[in-house]
């Protein structure tokens, strides 16, 4: 698995493909914790969560067809096993995203937020986490590898991230959206709800992988 | 390796193969003939798995195999052997194993244009030494050429058949489509209607020409070669000399015609005896 991921790697770093969405989660960064030395941390994290889901998606998205088709089945035959190049590309998002998560609860520490304590940036790290992850269930079903046409694809991506984002009640993402931003509860009570949606997002990750696999080898 | 009545359509189209049986025996080499659009290409998607059988089974094939597909993709900004190192780690050689491979491979594929160029800087000759690099780093049980030859330079085409050969000679099976040359071919198929017909393999003495162009022929233009040309089995050309190989009954007409257009014959060699096959 490691040599996959570190093409994809590559192939993500040459192509450049990764710069829009990451730049979104930036400036993102850039709104939505400009005070981050004062402002209470969870207020942050509840649109970021969202950011992280939609910046997720469109990088997934941009790194499921980096590649020429006709490359990627040399690279199919030379890694042996068609499933891990889209596994490759979930762990690719998943580890650039920690990176930016990690680089967003960095900030309230250093600029010497007191109320940035450990559980409550653990609960934001397990919402980011959540979303990003969410993103990229998102993302592979509705990429072009799936949806050959660009137009379509694009549509359905965004028709996903509508619905995920802006449907009340709809777990994961909107439901932490909301238990985020509500009022009341006790940073230590989200947890186990955020956990829940974590290992949802999981499964929902899986089962996105499986299916794109079984569609794409379809029209193979 | 066997494939039993397989199938395969595109989406709701016409059955592009039907009911195809092949067996491929160890250190077979398998050359495919037909017209465009005739299946080959996906005969050989089919071979290494990059697409599915719509109806059929093939089973047996090795775990190593290599891959050249008609046209690799000439946008990519990696190097040349960055890109090589990637696919023979993918492969599981180590970082510095991969290294060394996919540099003696350029060496001796000569790849002209650097190693370290972004692929996409290659001209489409050197790109189709690195696809083929790529499917030998690791000695291939399955070796899949599509159309491999055309747009090497000569000593590249020798080189890609000793490649063949080696392949071959390891119990390898080779498999490969090419428009003009079936030589060095255990076996000849072509592809006729969605179905594989064996083609006569009895060998025909193959004369080797080497000819001069008259001054000022683009030797890249396929237009810039004189019609008697296209009666040859294969030809190749260094950028200043073409090489010519053509049956041994067929050779006094094409010298002629050749002669005629103002070329002249450089050298001409003792007729050799090559499987027939597809060469028309």
């Amino acid at each position: 698995m490691i040599p996959i991921v570190r093409y994809t790697v590559a192939v993500m770093v040459h192509s450049q493909r990764f710069l829009p969405p990451v730049l979104l989660f930036v400036i993102a960064i850039g709104t939505f914790a400009h005070d981050a030395g004062t402002e209470p941390v969870i207020q942050i994290f509840a649109p970021m969560t969202a950011v992280a889901f939609v910046s997720a998606a469109w990088m997934t998205v941009a790194l499921a067809t980096a590649e020429d088709p006709v490359q990627r089945s040399i690279t199919a035959v030379n890694a042996g096993r068609a499933w891990s190049q889209l596994v490759a590309v979930v762990l690719v998002v998943l580890g650039t995203f920690a990176v930016l998560i990690v680089l967003l609860l960095a900030l309230p520490v250093v600029v010497g937020n007191r109320d940035a304590d450990a559980v409550k940036l653990l609960v934001g790290a397990l919402a980011m986490l959540t979303g990003a992850g969410f993103g990229a269930a998102v993302g592979l079903p509705t990429s072009r590898l799936v949806i050959p046409r660009a137009g379509f694809a694009l549509l359905a991506t965004l028709a996903l991230i509508v619905v995920f984002l802006l449907i009340r009640g709809l777990p994961p993402v909107n439901t932490l959206i909301i238990l985020l931003s509500e009022e009341g509860t006790a940073p230590a009570d989200m947890l186990l709800p955020e956990i829940a949606y974590l290992a949802l997002t999981a499964a929902v990750l899986a089962g996105s992988v499986a299916v794109t696999h079984t569609i794409v080898r379809r029209q193979d | 390796m066997r494939l039993q009545g397989v199938g395969k359509r595109y989406g709701t189209g016409r059955m592009v193969l039907d009911n195809v049986d092949l067996y491929l025996a160890p250190g077979e080499v398998v050359a495919v003939t037909g017209g465009n659009g005739s299946g080959k290409s996906t005969l050989l998607r089919l071979l290494v798995g990059v697409a599915r059988p719509t109806s059929g089974t093939i089973s047996g094939r090795p775990r190593e195999v290599g891959y050249v597909p008609e046209f690799f993709p000439d946008d990519d900004s990696l190097s040349a052997l960055s890109y090589l190192v990637h696919m023979g780690r993918l492969r599981g050689l180590t970082t510095s194993d991969a290294a060394d491979r996919a540099s003696r491979l350029l060496d001796r594929l000569a790849l002209s244009g650097g190693r370290r160029t972004p692929l996409r800087r290659l001209s489409n000759g050197n790109l189709q030494k690195v696809a083929i690099a790529q499917a030998v780093l690791v000695r291939p049980k399955l070796f899949v050429l599509d159309e491999a030859w055309s747009g090497l330079d000569v000593d590249a085409h020798s080189v890609l058949s000793e490649l063949v050969e080696e392949v071959a000679g390891a119990s390898g099976r080779v498999v490969y489509t090419d428009h003009r040359q079936t030589v060095g071919a255990t076996r000849v198929l072509q592809v006729v209607d969605g179905n594989l017909v064996e083609l006569d393999t009895e060998p025909v003495l193959v004369t080797r020409l080497v000819l001069n162009p008259p001054p000022d022929t683009n030797l890249d233009e396929p237009v810039a070669l004189p019609k008697a040309l296209s009666g040859a089995m294969s030809t190749a050309h260094d950028g200043e000399k073409v090489f010519v190989q053509v049956k041994r009954a067929d050779t006094d007409q094409l010298l002629m015609a050749v002669l005629a257009d103002g070329w002249s014959v450089i050298r001409v060699d003792e007729p050799v005896a090559v499987p027939s096959g597809g060469a028309s």
